[in-house]
């Protein structure tokens, strides 16, 4: 299957913010994009829809981005699901956090199309191999 | 070329929901002072001023994202119990937010707001580490800001901030990324000057036009300069755009949908008419199509006029900021109690209200409430409460304006609009209570004897009943010395649609707004009594004045009036002398251009495809009696 057909699910609270995920993913052939305004709403797609790809916000209400990570990587269906997590921050103490729940990738904001493919190539690098 | 070309979408839904976000976060800082512990509060602010900057990244707002980095970095600590809030770290937190607030009119202008005051973000920079020295708990601090406490014990945290540390300190504290964002401001010495150094941050040429199709007026670059300034509220911002509920707009559609089927049918029953097929099968479908048509037709005006309303909290939930920072800057203490910010209302009309509102509420607080001592003097709790309340009451919307405050004294304002040589002092006395409070509304007139910088410059009663009145509304005002003034403001629900009773004089239609009708009774020349030389009629013990339409327009009666239409407005009740009435209809009113008859609202097309001129009663009322002397001759009510 080519990658471009991928279905992303991109995990926000600001709507401006999936905007702009959305159209950074766009930009670079993916078009085939949903959206969840938290943790909770992305969980629930997730469980009933079919998706290949999380973009997800760290910080946002009801479950942020760590707790939805956690609560995919606890899913016997979703556990192998790719997980690109986008926070604001470069604290170290924050990647290793989202590390050990077991990102696939750590983004820092505000990045740009090329930052986002490249992250991704690496992400597929290492499911290919895997 | 702008900053922003090829982002404008992006940016006027950045600029829609940070406001929005804004304004819940402002709220919040107000609950917060009263909670200064409530985590949820907290962590709630924080992510607040997260989000925005996250959005300001991508756009290279780096202003916005300066500010905001610290502002969070504060929260932060604040929520992790590092720090502990007060009343100075308030303060700041507060400019912070109005700051903020601000950057976002260059910004509609897609202009990049220029950077922060120097002085508010060495105060933030302050607030960060300052309390920390003077919470003096290493201990339970992660290792990241032990140097802090080191490096703030050995410079003293005085209120000037002076000293020279700050770019060490930015450092231990600000992840580099940030310190390279907002190197002047930490480099050099610059954040002991309170003055403010504006530089332009874009040439002005940022807005030559070429990338702005629908541009926003090219308001002049100057209008940015930064300013510490508390208004929290920047009028200039008006939205083109509009959320609209999905389901609303799902209504609309259905509807539309339909009427295109019933206008198929319509069509076929045309053709079959044409064809002659007149029978009575033909005719009753075509009925129930008509009937059908018109059932969608109000159905659709409905929902078309629902996707414009909205909920008036949006406008009120600036408020409670507004009188907080407005009495703390009076040394008073206010509580804004808010009620009813789900009622909703036209937006043009929640736009064209924030002025006028908060016009009031900064007039309750300066001048109505009293400075806590002489509350407690007066035997009232130290802290005033002003309501502010919406409602919808039948097809109008009642916004009211209460406090507890000192009320205003009839005589002290007849007494002001003497002194200020606004009436004389027949005109004065002749008042009664209720009329010398109608003297506030008089242009010029302001009750406190030193102009404030906050209000009272004597331009505000007038400009305010003014814009109400442009929306159909009416403002009126009742006060109790010692006890209170309430204000209240009427409004139509919308100004799309106006229901009208069409009437007849001289031979032509008239529409008059329905909300001023109370009845319809017929005209028994035995019945109309002179009183002062004026006709009137006692309609259930009320003597009511009868007033020809004809002779309000100023043209010559046709003929007799053969029905009177009992009028009810704020200022006015009367018998509007008619020849015959058509019914009620809802108009839409198209202004008439370039030309403006006195007491003509604008025209609207009847039923039959004919030009009905929709009346504007109040002004024609204005229209200072042209007395329908011909009424009293007798050859119009002989015998």
């Amino acid at each position: 299957m080519s990658e471009k057909n991928l279905r992303f699910l991109v995990v926000d609270d600001f709507s401006t913010m999936r905007r702009i995920v959305r159209n950074l993913l766009k930009e670079l052939g993916y078009t085939n994009v949903d959206e969840a305004e938290d943790g909770q709403v992305a969980l629930h797609k997730l469980k009933t829809q079919h998706f290949d790809f999380i973009v997800s916000d760290w910080n946002m209400p009801n479950m942020t981005g760590i707790e939805l990570l956690r609560a995919v990587r606890g899913d016997a269906q979703l556990r192998t699901l790719p997980f690109l997590m986008i926070t604001a921050e470069a604290k170290r103490e924050n990647i290793i956090e989202a590390a050990t729940a077991g990102a696939s990738g750590y983004i820092v904001k505000p990045f740009t199309a090329a930052t986002l493919e490249e992250k991704l190539s690496k992400i597929f690098t290492t499911l290919t191999t895997a | 070329m702008s900053e922003f070309s090829g982002m404008e979408e992006l940016l006027q839904d950045f600029i829609l929901e940070s406001c929005d976000l804004l304004s819940d976060v402002d709220n919040k800082l107000v609950e917060l002072e009263k909670q200064p512990n409530n985590t949820a509060l907290l962590n709630d602010i924080f992510r607040g001023f997260h989000t925005i900057k996250g959005g300001a990244g991508f756009l290279n707002v780096k202003a916005m994202v300066t500010l905001c980095h610290r502002t969070e970095n504060l929260f932060d600590k604040l929520r992790n119990g590092e720090l502990t809030l007060n009343s100075r770290v308030m303060d700041v937190i507060m400019d912070a937010t109005g700051v903020v607030r601000d950057m976002f009119g260059p910004l509609s202008q897609r202009q990049q707001p220029v950077s922060a005051d120097p002085a508010l973000l060495a105060a933030l920079d302050e607030a960060l580490a300052g309390s920390a020295a003077s919470d003096a708990a290493p201990a339970a601090a992660p290792v990241a800001t032990a140097p802090v406490v080191a490096a703030a014990t050995t410079a003293p945290a005085t209120a000037s901030g002076a000293e020279p540390n700050w770019a060490t300190l930015m450092q231990v504290i600000v992840p580099a990324a940030a310190v390279a964002a907002a190197p002047a401001s930490t480099a050099t010495p610059v954040a002991t000057q309170p003055a403010l150094a504006p530089i332009p941050a874009q040439v002005p040429a940022a807005v030559s036009g070429e990338v702005l199709p629908a541009a926003a007026p090219a308001k002049t670059p100057a209008k940015a300069a930064p300013a510490k300034t508390n208004a929290p509220v920047s009028s200039s911002q008006q939205e083109n755009t509009i959320r609209i509920d999905t389901n609303r707009l799902d209504m609309v559609l259905n509807l539309s949908g339909e009427i295109g089927l019933t206008k198929n049918r319509l069509t076929t029953l045309r053709t079959e008419i044409l064809q002659g097929h007149s029978d009575p099968n033909t005719l009753r479908s075509l009925d129930e199509a008509v009937s059908q048509l018109d059932l969608l037709v109000s159905d659709l005006q409905n929902a078309v006029m629902k996707t414009r309303m909205q909920p008036i909290g949006r406008l009120f939930q600036k408020y409670p900021r507004l009188a907080r920072d407005l009495a703390r800057q009076l040394n008073k203490e206010v509580e804004l109690i808010i009620v009813g910010e789900e009622t909703e209302l036209d937006k043009t009309m929640i736009e064209d209200l924030n002025d006028p509102l908060v016009h009031l509420v900064r007039n309750a607080v300066d001048h109505g409430i009293e400075l806590p001592e002489e509350r407690i003097a007066a035997g009232k709790p130290a802290k005033a409460e002003v309501h502010l309340t919406a409602e919808q009451v039948g097809d109008h919307i009642l916004i009211e304006i209460q406090d507890d405050g000192k009320g205003m004294n009839a005589d002290v304002l007849r007494r002001k609009a003497i002194e200020k040589g606004l009436i004389d002092v027949e005109t004065a006395n002749a008042l009664d209570e209720k009329q010398c409070l109608q003297l506030i509304f008089l242009p010029g007139f302001s009750t406190k004897d030193q102009i404030s910088s906050v209000s009272g410059r004597g331009v505000g009663m007038d400009v305010v009943r003014t814009n109400i009145q442009k929306l159909n509304g009416r403002i009126d005002i009742t006060s109790v010395p010692g006890e209170g003034t309430r204000i209240s403001i009427s409004l139509p629900l919308t100004l799309a649609i106006l229901p009208v009773l069409v009437v007849r004089a001289c031979n032509q239609a008239f529409a008059v707004p329905l909300a001023m009708v109370r009845e319809i009774i017929p005209i028994d020349p035995n019945v109309i009594q002179e009183v002062s030389n004026k006709p009137t009629i006692v309609v259930r013990d009320e003597i009511l004045p009868l007033k020809s339409l004809s002779h309000l327009l100023g043209w010559e009666p046709t003929d007799k009036p053969a029905f009177g239409v009992l009028m009810q407005s704020a200022a006015h009740s009367f018998i509007l002398a008619i020849d015959s009435f058509v019914g009620r209809d809802d108009v839409v009113i198209k202004p008439l251009q370039n030309i403006r008859p006195k007491g003509v609202a604008g025209a609207t097309l009847s039923g039959d495809g004919s030009v009905v001129l929709v009346l504007d009663m109040e002004d024609l009322m204005n229209n200072k009696d042209v007395t329908p002397a011909a009424l009293r001759t007798p050859e119009y009510y002989p015998g």
